[in-house]
């Protein structure tokens, strides 16, 4: 049984999205636990590929290659999770701010907290600080992530927060932002609660931040 | 008596030392053109005077409003392509994808793109105009003669990597590493084989030197493996690289440095824009400027648009003084100059690359 979650493993971080699949059903099939799939199979391998990626041994092709294929196993067992009720690690609301429609760099913070174990919610793109306030009243997230490419539209992740603490919300949530011309100076200055420089790191910043609030 | 503006650049392209640190622009938005001029009421070489840039190219509002890059529809794209209605120097395929705009700042974007199988390939008909039809270069000859003066001038074109990547989607363009590799060669191959008949026409008229620009890069890297780079991308690149007979700056946003060696085998003359949040200009010119030319790279994600004065005077200094000894630099935005710019940041730029550039040059 170990050796499968291996293969898991090494055939998400392969990118080979059918094996995934056929291997997490024969895991399924075999009688393992959805749960021990996810966390011992899925969620370390796309670990492994955030690390890959930080430490340059992976770029943005392999890491969504390796998203793929993690979702080929994912999708066989979120049903199941969600029929035995299972909770999730925690929840995040994911969007690129108002204003700016580029989505890759948001959507490979999907694809990295789903493969982390994370529920996302995903708005989309060019998301107003209002839509922001109301994702944050509907799904009670643990995380707001916000994205921005462009140095004009940044200043709308400022608004959000904004937003977020008129109407007191700013305290439920932790808040991280990311994008290329957002830096650690810019996130400290709107009052983020962290900056991360890409997708694995939005994952490890929010890890390390619920083992924090767990302590 | 100095140089013109011509001879310096030409001379920095060639790693030589010019008497000052030429400036120029791979772009500048139109709505910052009209401010920095008062109007769009302005020749090329009036804009060139004004800021002290030494070469022009891309695209002036001169002649009638319409949108810089022609992302159009397929059916007007052609015609506009032929007949631009205002002053560009630009040679670029069109986006094979379903284009959006922003309806509050009529910002043009990618939607999707719509090459994702072998059957859509026959879009590229429709799409990429003829590139012998003689309508542009006709027009682009009289620009040159019209404005060219001492400017060294630069026409923009693509290699075909950003216009296989952004009309594949960055997502299909991934998948078909794994799925069907055949097809990204087969797409790059059809964008490259255009822009090498386009080249082969701007060879003979009176431009300076191209200015390739084919973003394949982020922050972190390039967005596909070096070996995926090597293997599909660089043979078709090359396909247009070795028909240009005339100085050229490669353009990719991002950390070119895992790739650098594969792409300097194109033996392009200047590399740009080594975007400061991800490429450090002192290692570039240390590792490579011995082989290739430097443009760049003041810094587009803070400086310019949301930076002081004070801030881009520094940055001006720094940059020459980092990049300019010896020669071979020519400075410029680390992209281009985008209309949220600050124009009092662009004019200190200006006053600075004045201020600090003349060679010998004073630490």
């Amino acid at each position: 049984m170990a050796n499968l979650l291996e293969e898991i493993q090494e055939s998400v971080i392969n990118g080979q999205a059918p094996k995934v699949k056929e291997l997490t059903q024969k895991a399924l099939d075999q009688g393992m636990e959805p749960q021990t799939i996810l966390n011992e199979g899925l969620i370390p391998a796309m670990s492994t590929v955030g690390e890959k990626f930080q430490k340059g041994e992976f770029f943005i092709s392999e890491m969504m290659i390796s998203a793929r294929a993690m979702y080929a196993g994912l999708n066989l067992v979120k049903p199941l999770l969600l029929s035995q009720k299972t909770e999730s690690k925690g929840k995040a609301v994911v969007a690129t701010v108002q204003g700016d429609l580029h989505d890759i760099g948001k959507n490979l913070v999907c694809m990295m907290l789903e493969g982390g174990g994370y529920e996302v919610v995903d708005l989309g793109v060019n998301v107003t600080p209002d839509k922001f306030v109301e994702a944050v009243k509907e799904h009670q997230p643990n995380f707001v992530m916000m994205s921005a490419l462009l140095t004009t539209t940044m200043s709308s992740m400022e608004k959000t927060i904004k937003a977020l603490m008129e109407n007191g919300l700013r305290e439920q949530v932790k808040i991280g932002v990311g994008g290329a011309p957002v830096t650690q100076r810019y996130a400290d200055s709107i009052g983020a609660d962290f900056y991360a420089a890409d997708a694995g790191e939005a994952v490890s910043k929010a890890n390390l931040l619920l083992n924090l609030a767990a302590k | 008596m100095g140089m013109t503006h011509h001879e310096r650049v030409m001379t920095a392209l060639h790693r030589g030392q010019p008497d000052q640190v030429p400036w120029m622009e791979n772009d500048i938005e139109e709505a910052l053109q009209v401010q920095i001029m008062g109007g769009a009421d302005f020749t090329p070489p009036e804009l060139a005077e004004k800021l002290g840039l030494s070469a022009l190219g891309a695209h002036f509002p001169t002649g009638a409003a319409s949108d810089g890059q022609g992302l159009v529809t397929k059916e007007t794209y052609k015609e506009s392509y032929y007949n631009p209605k205002k002053v560009t120097f630009d040679f670029f395929p069109p986006w094979i994808a379903k284009m959006g705009a922003d309806p509050e700042t009529g910002r043009t974007y990618i939607e999707k793109g719509l090459l994702v199988s072998e059957e859509s390939l026959k879009l590229f008909d429709e799409f990429l105009p003829d590139p012998h039809h003689p309508g542009r270069y006709d027009k682009v000859n009289a620009w040159l003669k019209q404005y060219k003066g001492d400017y060294a001038v630069f026409a923009r074109i693509r290699l075909g990597a950003a216009s296989t990547i952004e009309s594949m989607g960055l997502d299909e363009f991934s998948y078909a590493q794994v799925d069907n590799p055949e097809l990204i060669h087969k797409i790059h191959r059809r964008f490259s084989e255009w822009s090498a008949e386009v080249v082969d026409h701007l060879n003979e008229m009176d431009i300076d030197f191209f200015w390739a620009n084919d973003d394949l890069a982020g922050n972190q890297g390039p967005f596909m493996s070096p070996k995926v780079f090597r293997e599909l991308m660089l043979p078709n690149m090359k396909l247009v690289a070795d028909r240009i007979k005339k100085p050229w700056i490669f353009h990719s946003d991002g950390n070119l440095f895992p790739i650098m060696e594969d792409l300097l085998s194109l033996g392009m003359t200047a590399v740009h824009p080594i975007q400061p949040a991800a490429m450090d200009i002192g290692k570039m010119k240390r590792e490579y400027g011995h082989r290739v030319a430097i443009v760049g790279n003041i810094d587009l994600d803070y400086t310019l648009p949301l930076g002081s004065v004070e801030e881009v005077d520094a940055e001006v200094k720094n940059r020459i003084m980092t990049a300019g000894p010896g020669g071979g630099y020519i400075i410029s935005s680390a992209n281009s100059l985008t209309d949220y710019c600050k124009l009092e940041n662009v004019l200190a730029m200006s006053e600075a690359i004045k201020k600090y550039g003349k060679y010998p040059l004073e630490g």
